[in-house]
């Protein structure tokens, strides 16, 4: 029994050992931070020529030919190592789960130098101090080519954490065959709720469904299009809970509206996709960008259109913003830097968006489109396009409002008590 | 005989203990070279982030930066977190709806295939078929299976029978419940084995005495089949039970805990709460939540099967 005794206090001693020096070890390597920076600046005003050594990058599937995504991927990455002499290594991660792929890898002080975000990821990662400021980096950079809409999502607090790649805008695509059914005109398309509402109670009498709603996916592309265009919005800067003021109320009863008329399909409280309905000609309309185009057309199921997105007091829509940003414990903050600026400069910009199919962050790269006019079409809504809920809290809170969602539309709770139980748990989530 | 190797044993303790430590290791090395390995990996893959994890939740710690201690904050919030309940409730309803029937399917797949039915062999690898297919096919086919539109499988053959069309995962009183037929039909193949296992070791002159007693079928099913196969009715509760409790796949496939939190098990919730909201010391708190209803629940049923094992 001593021996058992004395056994367990020597594997409890080890690993308190092991714990220890871990967490020294983490506290030795984020002691240097300052001065790696200040050593970052050295190297980056004294040009290209001092980088050295190598970084990871990780990026994700973003179009559906990866032979050609990956000839791209190498012809860029290629530029860059004979640029500056340092080498990348390059790791495609899929989509799925990439925040806890990144956060863990990150956390065990092994993960990219330079990865992929989008807006409403961005200030939760900047809050926590996670990321590295790339204004030191900027000296001399052309950063005014940069579309404003989309530096905006770049940025938190006034500090500058990535530079984006891409944009998107997403607006309803119209099945041609579906308008025709319902004696409507396809160069004619509904653009406020009330033309909506019309088509949709159209669509239905003639056995379609309106659209989709995809309950159980982002509210990036549920609520949050119809509680901008009716002029609310989640939660502000400061902290202050909007969503359940008037224009919250009336998004909310719009969905809800939508649900009790059928005019969404029944199983919209928890669906994650509606593609079989869509892709069979079941669907008036979907919401949809660049890849939802580019799938159409690889597909060639139907004629289909593309409307501006939709007014109600405000004309707005979701879009995002990809961006690359490098992690503040990275080894070589100024080569990841570095392949920011090059990975977004308009060259590959352009390279990147005509593979992926996006809208480029440039104003110089976006004539990329000249003969795509679906492409063009939707560049153009890019203005029109909000990258979600910009706040620290942004992505916490999306699970408390969907939840709220689905009991509405279950018929648990009205769309006030429903939007007053998302502002109650939004506001419990603010410091 | 005794009194020499007393002697020996005593003047073996004299000696320096280096030389001890010496002999020990001569005798035992293969020992110790076989262990060293596994305790070290027992030491850095469960001791320390057992330990680890303990002292996160005193901490406020977001992945990256310094830890901030906060004493019992998380614990007091447990106790207030009305979504942690809901989620501990969700566990334990989906444990009564899942572990009987893993049981009784099991076992009646073992009695189908131990019956000596024709093409026996067929029918196991059938039966065992979900074990084996990936986790994430399944859960699709089960989506499209359950789909909650007048589309889906099951609603199309309801309709047959003149049931309006159920929502099924989008429904708040359903969806748990087609979750656990989820695992059920994935995991009834394993304890089929068990079973099947459990049947073929019982005497078969206990059948035959019965039947020269005149007992039906039923009789020698329930009195002797039945009462025999309590050791492996323990091990599969305790297994089930255990799985039960961890279940986190399906929800997060097919309902994202939804609707309105019908389906978000302990698991699920620790996982929103670690990776989804970053704060991983409440996660750490609802794994030691977790840890001890495991716990509580293997060491009653541990009782059980330890008097169990007296009869029999």
């Amino acid at each position: 029994m001593k021996k058992f005794v004395f056994f367990l206090v020597l594997i409890l001693m080890g690993a308190l050992i092991v714990g220890c020096s871990a967490n020294e070890a983490d506290i030795k390597d984020k002691e240097p931070e300052d001065p790696k920076k200040e050593e970052a600046g050295e190297i980056e005003t004294s040009g290209k020529d001092e980088l050295s050594g190598e970084i990871t990058v990780w990026a994700h599937p973003f179009s559906g030919d990866q032979e050609i995504e990956g000839a791209m991927w190498k012809e860029i990455i290629a530029t860059y190592e004979q640029e500056t002499g340092v080498k990348v290594n390059f790791e495609q991660i899929p989509w799925a789960n990439r925040d806890q792929k990144v956060l863990t890898a990150l956390a065990a002080n092994n993960g990219p130098d330079v990865f992929y975000v989008i807006p409403d990821q961005m200030p939760q990662y900047a809050d926590v101090g996670m990321l590295l400021e790339l204004d030191p980096y900027l000296e001399g950079f052309d950063i005014e080519d940069f579309v404003d809409t989309a530096l905006v999502s770049t940025t938190w607090k006034d500090k500058l954490y990535g530079l984006p790649i891409l944009q998107e805008a997403y607006t309803y695509i119209y099945n041609v065959d579906v308008i025709k059914a319902i004696g409507e005109d396809p160069e004619n398309l509904p653009a406020t709720w009330e033309e909506f509402e019309k088509w949709a109670e159209k669509a239905k009498d003639k056995g379609f469904y309106a659209t989709s709603f995809q309950g159980g996916g982002s509210l990036n592309g549920t609520l949050y299009p119809f509680l901008w265009q009716a002029g609310g919005d989640v939660v502000t800067e400061n902290n202050e809970v909007l969503i359940n003021n008037e224009a919250g109320i009336e998004a909310f009863t719009f969905i809800n509206n939508m649900y009790e008329k059928g005019w969404i399909p029944a199983d919209s409280i928890t669906a994650m996709e509606h593609n079989g309905l869509w892709e069979s000609g079941k669907m008036l309309a979907v919401q949809g960008s660049g890849i939802s185009v580019s799938r159409l057309m690889g597909q060639d199921l139907f004629d289909f259109v593309i409307a501006p997105p939709m007014k109600h007091k405000e004309q707005l829509t979701y879009g995002t913003t990809g961006m690359f940003v490098a992690p503040i414990n990275t080894d070589n903050p100024a080569a990841a830097a570095e392949f920011i600026k090059v990975m977004t400069n308009t060259d590959n910009q352009k390279k990147f968006n005509t593979v992926t199919q996006y809208i480029p962050t440039r104003e110089s790269a976006k004539d990329i489109f000249g003969e795509q006019k679906y492409l063009e079409q939707l560049a153009g809504y890019t203005q029109y396009a909000l990258p979600g809920v910009i706040h620290p809290e942004g992505r916490t809170i999306m699970p408390l409002i969907q939840a709220e969602i689905q009991a509405m539309l279950e018929g648990k709770k009205t769309p006030q008590e429903a939007a007053d139980a998302a502002a109650e748990a939004v506001q419990g989530k603010m410091k | 005989m005794s009194t020499l190797s007393n002697t020996l044993t005593s003047k073996k303790s004299k000696l320096p203990l280096g030389e001890r430590l010496k002999r020990e290791w001569k005798r035992n090395a293969i020992v110790y070279i076989v262990l060293i390995p596994v305790i070290a990996h027992f030491i850095v893959f469960q001791i320390y982030p057992f330990l680890l994890s303990f002292y996160l939740t005193f901490m406020d710690w977001k992945v990256i930066g310094d830890p901030e201690f906060v004493g019992l904050k998380h614990w007091k919030y447990l106790l207030t977190d009305k979504l942690a309940w809901k989620a501990i409730w969700n566990t334990v309803v989906f444990s009564v709806y899942y572990i009987l029937p893993t049981m009784a399917l099991g076992l009646l797949l073992a009695v189908i295939i131990n019956s000596g039915v024709k093409l026996a062999g067929f029918f196991k690898g059938i039966f065992f078929l979900p074990v084996v297919t990936s986790f994430v096919i399944i859960a699709g086919i089960w989506g499209w299976l359950f789909g909650g539109t007048e589309a889906g499988m099951i609603n199309y053959m309801l309709s047959f029978v003149g049931i309006e069309p159920q929502l099924f995962l989008s429904n708040s009183s359903q969806a748990l419940a087609v979750l656990a037929g989820l695992s059920i039909f994935k995991v009834a193949g394993t304890t089929m084995i068990y079973y099947f296992a459990g049947l073929q070791s019982i005497d078969r002159g206990l059948y035959e005495a019965a039947r020269i007693d005149g007992a039906s079928s039923f009789k020698i099913f329930w009195n002797i089949t039945f009462p025999l196969l309590k050791p492996i009715h323990f091990y599969v509760a305790i297994t089930t039970t255990i799985g039960s409790f961890q279940i986190f796949d399906s929800a997060y496939l097919l309902t994202g805990g939804g609707p309105s939190y019908a389906t978000t098990t302990i698991v699920y919730y620790l996982y929103e709460q670690g990776f989804t909201s970053l704060n991983l010391s409440y996660a750490a708190v609802l794994s030691y939540v977790l840890f001890s209803i495991i716990l509580i629940i293997s060491l009653i049923q541990r009782k059980f099967l330890g008097q169990d094992s007296k009869h029999y």
